[in-house]
């Protein structure tokens, strides 16, 4: 790419200076017509100067022959005379020619060829005068001064056109002198330019020639690198062939290979290696050709060492072309396959070391390779297992499988064949069945695609996800049970608790001192029972309540279901003088009727289990992270042991005697159930003689309606 | 129909199987003070004999209010609850629906075949005294009923 770009801007360069000195040869060969045509028109200007002289000087000539005619009648003067008048009339035509590029001398040139007209025409009349009139009548002619006259005004007439003229002639010289100083300045300058962008171009080059030839050092540094490091290969035998088969270079594998060294083969026919039997049909040369025409060729087969021993090749031919396309030779890989054959002892032994038992198996599902593993596993002896089809021992799953692969691709069945989990079954010799796992992975050796399954018995864990079923469905069963009991202790029980309940009051109530004192103190153990076991229904009841009694979690003031719950405990807040006393709280995501209870049986427990004096109970809310609050019910009463803080929330658990405090042991249970509901968690924290602080969090109610 | 005032027995039908919850309730009735002749049938055919004076009950009186139990032997509170309510000449009856149950279904069908009112028997003595006291007050002192009973 960079060269490239340099390439590109060396044949900008170039073209910049070609087109330089393009436009200087352009701008010379200009000037020279430029300055040629001056120098024309400057000629020009002479010529017609010299007319104009010429002029005068055979209009004088005419004056003085036409005179010495007249003085001495001379008919040899006639013909000077003749002559002087002819040249005056050509002189004054070519003055009329070149000025024909000159509008200001043609307007003159009526006025001149009149004056050399009437000049000639008066000369005529003085010869005729002094050939018929003789010589006084030409000398008054002449004394009249008439000729004089004309002649003066035609001198004027051509001395003002000679002035016309060589004022042009210095314009013109003046103008071409100018020119020829711009043209030596351009030149000049672009002289200077030329050089300038042939001195760039040819430093660019420089450079580039400098780079370029980092660029083919470094590659062919590469390349002698990358010959070393064929040249190293001790596994493969990499050789190049020409053409014709012969070899070209040799590395270390090769040499281990097939035991020549560099110098014995290079220049050898390839066809060295091969059997004699394989010589004779041809196969060296059908192998080169087939490489030849599909650009690649693989073929396995047996070579002779130089030693003369053989082994199994497998040869990878590329075929290599210049960048004509024309074929300059061939890549040729060698592996020694008998090679791959010691590494399946190293497999070997990797198997019967697994802890599995593994079986290796063909595409036609028989069963090559075992472990000893295998052989426990099955039941079966060694001997009995080779060669025989894997069905025998997986019936189902396993071989189908590999049919199915046969029909694919090698490289499609290897990548398929790769499977871990498979679960199927397992027949042992004896005809018993056990699940197993299969892991299956692919492994290419020299007759094809074998398959490895790893086989692990899972009788163990399918037997232990079995019993966890069970005891699933167990768990869920009595689950259903305890809900058909809390629908029994509600409905059915409460009838005859009833009954006990009722007629014991009355007892108590018509026979109180009545009988003896045993039957009162019976009589109110009666009664007392009698509520307890109503209560303890009616709290039971509460507790599977929670779970099969749950409304939705909807959006509700925290605040109104505390006011509730206050409103439920009006009469034991009364009784007992307590304070409460609570913050503004919050909307919270809850079941309404479940947090009225919540917060009635923590403020409820809070009066309750007081020392003597004014129960306080405070209720607070405090946000907990972005949408969470954390509620806390603090109260001023006996306390709690920190040993106690976990079992307080069991069901029936108590810490007061029955005449302390009468109670279930029901009522935190339900308040960590509806907590737990309500995915929190619900704590305690306290000190023994200064009150304790329940906390639990609930979701912030979410700002819609 | 008489009228119900000071002195004059009021005829009270109780439909209830449980022998110890019609002694309950003859006693919580007595602690009222008013004279009730309580009537009590034990099952729901026999409160449908009663009212209709067939059978055992031929010479029976018609009541001024009907204690219904819904669960019974032989029909249950609520066939006797839509008989009673199908019949011109009972339908004017106060019934009173007084059961253990609480079950929302049990109320809403009561109330759906046009039950009075629908009360729950309570657990403590005191409450269920308290509870008849107040079918008393209520459904035989301060409601004004028709004069008779149609027909």
């Amino acid at each position: 790419m960079a060269i490239k770009s340099a390439d590109l801007r060396i044949q900008l360069d170039f073209g910049a200076a070609l087109a330089c000195l393009l436009a200087l040869g352009i701008f010379s060969w200009h000037s020279i017509v430029v300055f040629n045509g001056n120098n024309l028109w400057v000629a020009h200007t002479h010529e017609v100067l010299d007319d104009l002289r010429d002029l005068g000087f055979s209009v004088k000539s005419i004056e003085s022959s036409s005179g010495a005619f007249v003085l001495s009648g001379e008919e040899s003067e006639l013909a000077d005379y003749r002559k002087s008048r002819a040249s005056a009339e050509r002189y004054a035509e070519s003055v009329g020619y070149a000025t024909q590029d000159n509008p200001v001398q043609q307007r003159e040139l009526p006025t001149l060829q009149a004056l050399l007209a009437q000049r000639i025409e008066f000369t005529d009349s003085l010869i005729n005068l002094r050939q018929a009139g003789g010589l006084n009548a030409a000398l008054m002619e002449i004394q009249t001064g008439n000729g004089n006259r004309i002649s003066d005004e035609l001198y004027a007439e051509v001395r003002k056109m000679r002035d016309v003229e060589l004022s042009l002639l210095m314009q013109r010289t003046a103008n071409s002198s100018r020119e020829l100083n711009e043209t030596k300045v351009i030149l000049l300058l672009g002289t200077i330019l030329g050089l300038l962008i042939t001195t760039a171009a040819g430093w660019s080059v420089r450079r580039d020639n400098s780079r370029r030839a980092l660029a083919e050092e470094s590659l062919r540094a590469g390349e002698e690198q990358h010959r070393m490091d064929l040249s190293e290969v001790q596994d493969y035998s990499i050789n190049s062939l020409d053409p014709q088969g012969r070899i070209m270079t040799w590395n270390a594998g090769a040499e281990r290979i097939k035991g020549y060294r560099a110098e014995e083969i290079i220049g050898q026919n390839y066809s060295i290696f091969f059997l004699p039997e394989d010589i004779a049909s041809g196969k060296p040369a059908e192998i080169l050709r087939i490489a030849a025409a599909n650009g690649r060729y693989q073929d396995e087969g047996m070579r002779v060492r130089k030693d003369g021993s053989r082994f199994l090749a497998c040869a990878t031919f590329t075929a290599m072309h210049d960048a004509a396309g024309k074929l300059r030779g061939f890549s040729k890989i060698t592996r020694d396959l008998s090679e791959a054959k010691d590494s399946e002892a190293k497999y070997r032994g990797l198997m019967e070391a697994a802890p599995d038992a593994m079986v290796v198996v063909n595409q036609a599902g028989d069963i090559v390779l075992l472990n000893v593993q295998a052989e426990k596993k099955f039941g079966y002896r060694r001997d009995e297992l080779l060669g025989q089809k894997v069905k025998n021992i997986i019936p189902e799953g396993f071989a189908e499988r590999l049919a199915a692969d046969g029909l694919r691709s090698a490289d499609v069945a290897l990548a398929q064949q790769i499977g871990t989990g498979i679960e199927l079954s397992g027949r042992r010799k004896d005809g018993s069945a056990f699940p197993l796992e299969l892991m299956l992975s692919p492994l290419e050796s020299a007759e094809g695609i074998l398959v490895t399954a790893a086989i692990r018995d899972i009788s163990v864990r399918k037997a232990a996800e079995a019993e966890l079923l069970q005891n699933v469905q167990n768990l869920n069963r009595s689950n259903q049970e305890l809900e058909q009991f809390a629908n029994i202790a509600s409905h059915d029980l409460q009838e005859p608790l009833r009954m006990v309940a009722s007629y014991t009051q009355l007892l108590a109530r018509r026979y109180k001192g009545k009988l003896d004192a045993d039957a009162d103190e019976f009589i109110a153990y009666a009664v007392d029972g009698a509520g307890r076991m109503q209560r303890l229904i009616q709290d039971l009841l509460a507790y599977s309540r929670v779970a099969s009694k749950a409304g939705s979690l909807r959006r509700i003031s925290s605040e109104d279901a505390l006011l509730q719950a206050l409103q439920n405990l009006r009469g034991v807040i009364e009784d007992s003088g307590a304070l409460v006393i609570h913050d503004p709280l919050p909307s919270v995501m809850a079941d309404e009727i479940q947090l009225i209870q919540l917060f009635q049986n923590l403020i409820g427990n809070a009066i309750k289990y007081q020392k003597p004096g004014i129960p306080e109970v405070q209720v607070a809310a405090s946000r907990n992270g972005a949408n969470k609050w954390t509620f806390s019910v603090k109260d001023n009463g006996l306390g709690i042991e920190p040993q106690y803080f976990e079992k307080i929330f069991g069901m029936f658990q108590r810490l007061h005697k029955r005449e302390e405090f009468a109670g279930t042991g029901i009522g935190l249970a339900i308040c960590k159930k509806i907590v737990e509901r309500h995915g929190g968690r619900i704590t305690v924290e306290s000190q023994i003689g200064l009150g304790s602080t329940f906390k639990f969090a609930l979701a912030e109610g979410e700002s819609r309606l | 129909m008489k009228i119900m005032g000071d002195g004059e027995p009021v005829e009270v039908l109780l439909v209830e199987d449980n022998p110890g919850d019609v002694r309950l309730t003859q006693e919580a009735f007595r602690v009222s003070n008013r004279a009730i002749n309580l009537h009590v049938a034990t099952d729901g055919v026999e409160a449908m004999d009663f009212l209709k004076r067939t059978g055992t009950k031929a010479g029976a009186p018609r009541p001024d209010l009907i204690l219904l139990d819904l669960n019974l032997p032989k029909m249950d509170g609520r066939e006797v609850l839509t008989h009673i309510k199908e019949d011109d000449s009972l339908k004017l009856i106060p019934t009173v629906i007084l059961t253990t149950s609480d079950a929302e279904s049990d109320i809403v069908k009561s109330y759906q075949l046009q039950a009075n009112c629908y009360l729950t028997k309570p657990v403590q003595l005191e409450a269920f005294e308290g509870l008849v006291q107040s079918i008393n007050d209520f459904w035989l002192t301060m409601v004004k009923l028709p004069k008779t009973g149609a027909k």
